[in-house]
């Protein structure tokens, strides 16, 4: 499938590169443009950024396997992404996530059948102080129990948080 | 003890202006540079990333016959775990930064600044921008900053998922658009650091410290704190105290009064076993050593450890100390750049072992090779996220090696069976 | 120029040379796999570190500046220890696969091993890391990612020398590792230059993989023919067969050397080799080939020539020269070769596709001889009919001989040599089998040396001239490739 940047793109872009001397170091804010529009970011995408940029396109594929945010397959309507490390875990991040493993019936880099859910777990989210913690998509949800919870996912899938995508 | 950096209602920029915000920065643009960079250094403000590095000392490093731009960066990508004082400095008192920025852009000669903030942070950021453009529009931020002169453009940039990119290269490298990897040092960034340039990086905290500094002067921050140990400090409690959260206080607070006074002892029931007191990559304390020791940069490396990122995470009796170190451990192999051998192959090593006596297959032998492989990484790589690992490890071997033992031996661990975490 | 002590030893060196050039200069070996002289400084694994004193931790030689009064230790129990951690860090996922490995004999990990390590391995196989086996990516290279060392040497030729960045370590941590775009040929015209710069299996030559373990190879070193840039080579074989040709670094011309040239070998052992004449497309016995040439040329004694070849060694070409002063006694003779020189590509591949061209000029300048446009011209009017030349150098006069229908005699080493028309074809040796001269584009001399010996009865061109002339009634009196320079400015 032949992919192209389109011209709302293209004005974003050359907005957001002029913040930098050097245009590839739009690199990151470019990438993330792309998965905002896409969820995540194909590799036709990064070939046709990597043109638009001028750069080989190894730099962009090394760029986006090394950062863990970027996507490189859609995900569900809903990113659930369970922080696992050291305050999450004491304050029962593994309890949360088999929770999740079992209500929604799948694991860690599935998604539901319905494509509603995807569940990550990832690391410290940097919201230690209400651990346990849930980021999905990009908001953040803290201080969580199982019940809470399953409220929420109730709500999602009703489509009551009107979360960003 | 009054707050510098954590106040109510000054969040919006007419809240922040009530409180006398700006007022700092008009003083300082009527100053030279280099009577800013004395200010600082009176004061005694010591970077609060974690590295403790004084930070007027920092700013002076920066050749003052270099031609060409110069850079401040804002390192906000807060991921060391444990640690969440950025993104609650940033979400209560932003423009603290936003002109502490502008100072510090000012003393150093910089005309452009740069804040990276992790890029999970989206709320945060959004907030930021907002703030940057209404300090913009009051001319805070631009060109010809309150009729100075001076001119100061101020940018947002989200990382994308990398703790090394708190590491202060890694983050340049990434600002570049690069994969965030650490640059071999020399040269420095003061010397050769954003796109070629001079270029001085600075915590969130940090900077936010400046605008009272000037304001209220360097020996009025000094006296606070314990010594060398200057100002506040913001302390991230986490784990399973009443109260967790982030706490002003003067360095040199003792940890005790900070879990008991601040944050209202440890929930019922929970009894203290250890404390990692600076952030997941400092050595960890016993809770005897914990409860003796003050919270500033002197008395935490006598105690062995570090007051790093000022994120106190406490741990319990009922926490299994080597699933802990497995959890950190598994961390670590997860964000090493994967630059340097020792670290690359360390990491991963580690949590491996960790996996085996986590899993009841580990030997005391490998305990000794767990031990041995953290000191084989010990300083051996560009930048310290190796150290970073193998501190923890070597502290959590040393002084619970009896968990550790039992594990191997297939024993319980404090309460559970090995496997069953 | 700052003066320093390394191992007891004191020596003053360039400003901004590193430890580990100022110990080279003292030759104190420190081992290393992501340093490369011509490469930038990565620092990535970690091998180098030695012990400076007042230093609260090791250093890297290849990054660390040296500075006046510096007391360098590479010997110390910490560095021995440094190193051997990271060699155990090197190969806890690591395949272990030397026995099948086309590496083993130069390879960086073996090497170090027994030299710093020998220790038993600490780490269950079962739980190495997996990556990417053998795949083969581009026309001369094979990749397995599994023993790979990241040390980046790779991605950086191709950024650095090559700038044609077709090569990234993916991913990070202890599952990164090295790859390009799905699909792309990694097919830069330099890339077997990465399976001599791999310090490890990772990428190994597709031609040169499993024809022979190393150490059975023997060395020659020689001058490429690939083009008038002319680089120093190694020639590597056994048993009379040529196996790979490898760079010679030198501050002249070349460290390294291009995928053209290092498959230059091929026509050797190719299955076109001529060993016999051959007159119009059969052929024939290298003697009555002879005669038949001979009697040709006699029958147009007075419009026979002679044109030399820039492919071919000064001491062929002067050979060609006797033949025509000597015995042709013509003046129908020319080694005016004129093409654009310099390097096309900002590596190493010159404009001048010809090895010699400033060497034949040595030979017109010593015995004179038409200009080529002359030459053409006289083949075209047909004062020329009969012409005596190399395969390659007949392309020079293509048009003219067609349209005049001029007799070709050319000699040439291959089949595929050979040009349309040619009327007979005289076999050589070539100069892997046989020794020569060549000059490159910058006027230096290089020697080319024989690797193999030539199958039986082929000779080098200046014997099988001093037969032909025999065959003519003349006596040249070449009893080696050297007689024939006599009189040229050499």
């Amino acid at each position: 499938m032949p992919f192209k940047l389109s011209e709302e793109f293209k004005t974003k872009a050359a907005h957001i590169c002029a913040k930098y001397p050097r245009k590839d170091a739009a690199l990151l804010p470019l990438l993330q443009e792309l998965q905002g529009a896409a969820g995540y970011v194909a590799e036709e995408a990064m070939d046709a950024l990597a043109q638009y940029l001028e750069l080989p396109y190894a730099r962009v594929k090394g760029v986006v396997t090394f950062y863990t945010m970027f996507n490189r397959a859609p995900t569900g309507k809903y990113h659930l992404q369970v922080c696992r490390n050291i305050s999450c875990h004491m304050a029962g991040a593994p309890g949360l996530l088999a929770h999740l493993r079992a209500k929604l019936d799948i694991t860690e880099g599935e998604t539901t059948g319905d494509g509603l859910f995807t569940l990550s777990a990832v690391e410290c989210l940097g919201a230690c102080g209400s651990a346990p913690v849930m980021q999905v998509n990009e908001d953040y949800f803290e201080n969580l129990t199982a019940e809470k919870l399953d409220a929420l996912l109730e709500d999602l899938k009703h489509g009551k948080h009107p979360l960003k995508r | 003890m009054e707050s510098i950096l954590l106040k109510d209602k000054v969040r919006g920029l007419e809240g922040y202006f009530a409180a006398g915000g700006y007022k700092p920065l008009k003083k300082a643009l009527a100053l030279k540079p280099a009577e800013i960079i004395e200010e600082v250094k009176k004061s005694g403000l010591r970077g609060r990333g974690g590295a403790g590095f004084p930070t007027g000392l920092k700013w002076s490093f920066i050749p003052k016959d270099a031609e060409g731009p110069r850079y401040l960066v804002c390192n906000a990508d807060e991921g060391e775990p444990g640690t969440f004082k950025d993104r609650e400095l940033i979400l209560k008192n932003p423009h603290a930064l936003i002109e502490g920025m502008a100072i510090a852009g000012y003393a150093i000669g910089a005309a452009h600044g740069y804040i990276y903030i992790r890029g999970e942070f989206t709320a945060e950021a959004a907030l930021l921008e907002t703030a940057i453009a209404d300090a913009r529009a009051k001319g805070f931020i631009g060109r010809n900053i309150l009729g100075s002169g001076f001119n100061f453009e101020l940018f947002v940039h989200r990382g994308a998922g990398a703790y090394i990119c708190g590491e202060e290269t890694a983050l340049l490298e990434s600002l570049e658009g690069f994969k965030g990897q650490p640059r071999l040092k020399p040269p420095f960034p003061a010397v050769k650091g954003l796109f070629g340039s001079p270029t001085v990086i600075n915590n969130v905290e940090t900077l936010a410290a400046v605008p009272a500094i000037m304001e209220r002067g360097g020996a009025w921050y000094a006296v606070i704190g314990a010594g060398k140990s200057a100002g506040t400090k913001l302390f991230c409690v986490s784990g399973p105290v009443n109260k967790p959260g982030v706490y002003e206080l003067p360095l040199g607070v003792p940890l005790r009064d900070l879990l008991e006074k601040s944050c209202g002892g440890l929930k019922a029931g929970k009894k203290l076993k250890a404390v990692i007191p600076g952030g997941s990559s400092t050595p960890v304390l016993t809770a005897a050593e914990a409860l003796a020791v003050n919270l500033d940069y002197e008395s935490l490396t006598a105690a062995g450890s570090m007051l790093g990122s000022g994120a106190v995470i406490v741990i319990d009796e009922s926490q299994c100390m080597v699933k802990l170190l497995q959890v950190l451990a598994r961390f670590y192999h997860h964000e090493s750049c994967g630059q340097c051998t020792p670290c690359r192959e360390g990491c991963g090593w580690i949590e491996k072992l960790l996996n085996r006596l986590e899993d009841g297959r580990g030997t005391v032998k490998d305990i000794d090779t767990l031990y041995s492989v953290a000191d084989g990484m010990m300083g051996r790589t560009i930048c310290p996220l190796a150290d970073a690992m193998a501190m923890p490890v070597m502290s959590f071997v040393k002084k619970f090696r009896s968990e550790f033992e039992a594990h191997a031996a297939g024993r319980c661990c404090p309460s559970e069976a090995p496997g069953k975490h | 120029m700052p003066k320093l002590t390394i191992d007891g030893k004191t020596i003053e060196v360039a400003k901004g040379a590193t430890l580990l050039e100022a110990a080279q200069q003292l030759g104190v070996y420190i081992p290393r796999y992501c340093y490369h002289p011509k490469l930038s400084v990565s620092g990535n694994c970690r091998m180098c570190m030695v012990e400076v004193k007042k230093a609260p931790k090791l250093v890297t030689a290849c990054s660390t500046e040296a500075a006046e009064g510096m007391i360098v230790r590479t010997d110390t129990e910490n560095v021995k220890n440094a190193r051997r951690d990271v060699l155990e860090f090197l190969l806890i996922n690591h395949p272990l696969d030397c026995p099948i490995c086309d590496q083993a004999g130069e390879c960086g990990l073996q090497d170090y091993y027994m030299e710093y390590s020998r220790a038993k391995s600490r780490f269950p196989q079962e739980e190495k890391v997996r990556r990417g086996k053998r795949r083969a990516v581009g026309p001369h290279l094979m990749l397995d990612n599994e023993r790979c060392v990241l040390c980046t040497r790779c991605v950086r030729f191709c950024s650095e020398v090559t700038k044609t960045s077709e090569l990234e370590v993916m991913e990070r941590a202890d599952h990164s590792y090295i790859d390009l775009k799905e699909g792309r040929a990694l097919d830069n015209g330099y890339s077997l230059n990465i399976a001599d710069i791999c310090p490890v299996g990772a990428f190994t030559s597709r031609d040169f993989r499993f024809k022979q373990r190393v150490w059975f190879l023997k060395k020659t070193p020689t001058v490429c023919l690939g083009c008038a840039t002319g680089c120093l080579t190694e020639v590597h074989h056994n048993e009379n067969t040529v196996h790979r040709i490898v760079p010679r670094p030198n501050a002249e011309t070349n460290t390294w050397l291009c995928d053209h040239g290092r498959m230059a070998y091929r026509a050797v052992q190719a299955g076109d080799r001529l060993a016999k004449g051959v007159i119009k497309n059969g052929l024939i016995d290298l003697e009555p080939a002879l005669r038949e040439v001979a009697s040709r040329i006699d029958e147009n004694h007075a419009s026979a020539a002679v044109l030399g070849s820039p492919w071919l060694s000064v001491e062929d070409n002067a050979a060609l020269a006797r033949l025509a002063a000597d015995a042709l006694k013509t003046e129908n003779f020319c080694f005016d070769f004129k093409a654009e020189q310099g390097i096309k590509d900002g590596i190493l591949i010159n404009q001048d596709p010809a090895p010699n061209t400033a060497g034949a000029a040595l030979i017109r300048a010593g015995r004179g001889g038409l200009t080529l446009e002359e030459f053409a011209r006289r083949v075209a009017d047909g004062r020329i009919k009969v012409i005596v030349t190399e395969a390659r150098a007949a392309a020079f006069i293509k048009d003219a001989v067609k349209a005049a229908g001029a007799r070709l005699i050319v000699f040439a080493t291959n089949k595929a040599e050979i040009p349309a028309g040619a009327y007979a074809t005289l076999p050589y040796a070539c100069y892997f089998e046989t020794p020569g001269t060549f000059v490159n584009y910058q006027g230096l001399k290089r020697r080319a040396a024989p690797a193999v010996e030539a199958r039986e009865g082929v000779k080098p061109l200046w014997a099988m001239v001093n037969k032909l002339a025999v065959y003519s009634g003349t006596s040249l009196r070449l009893d080696c490739a050297e007689d024939a320079l006599k009189g040229i400015e050499f």
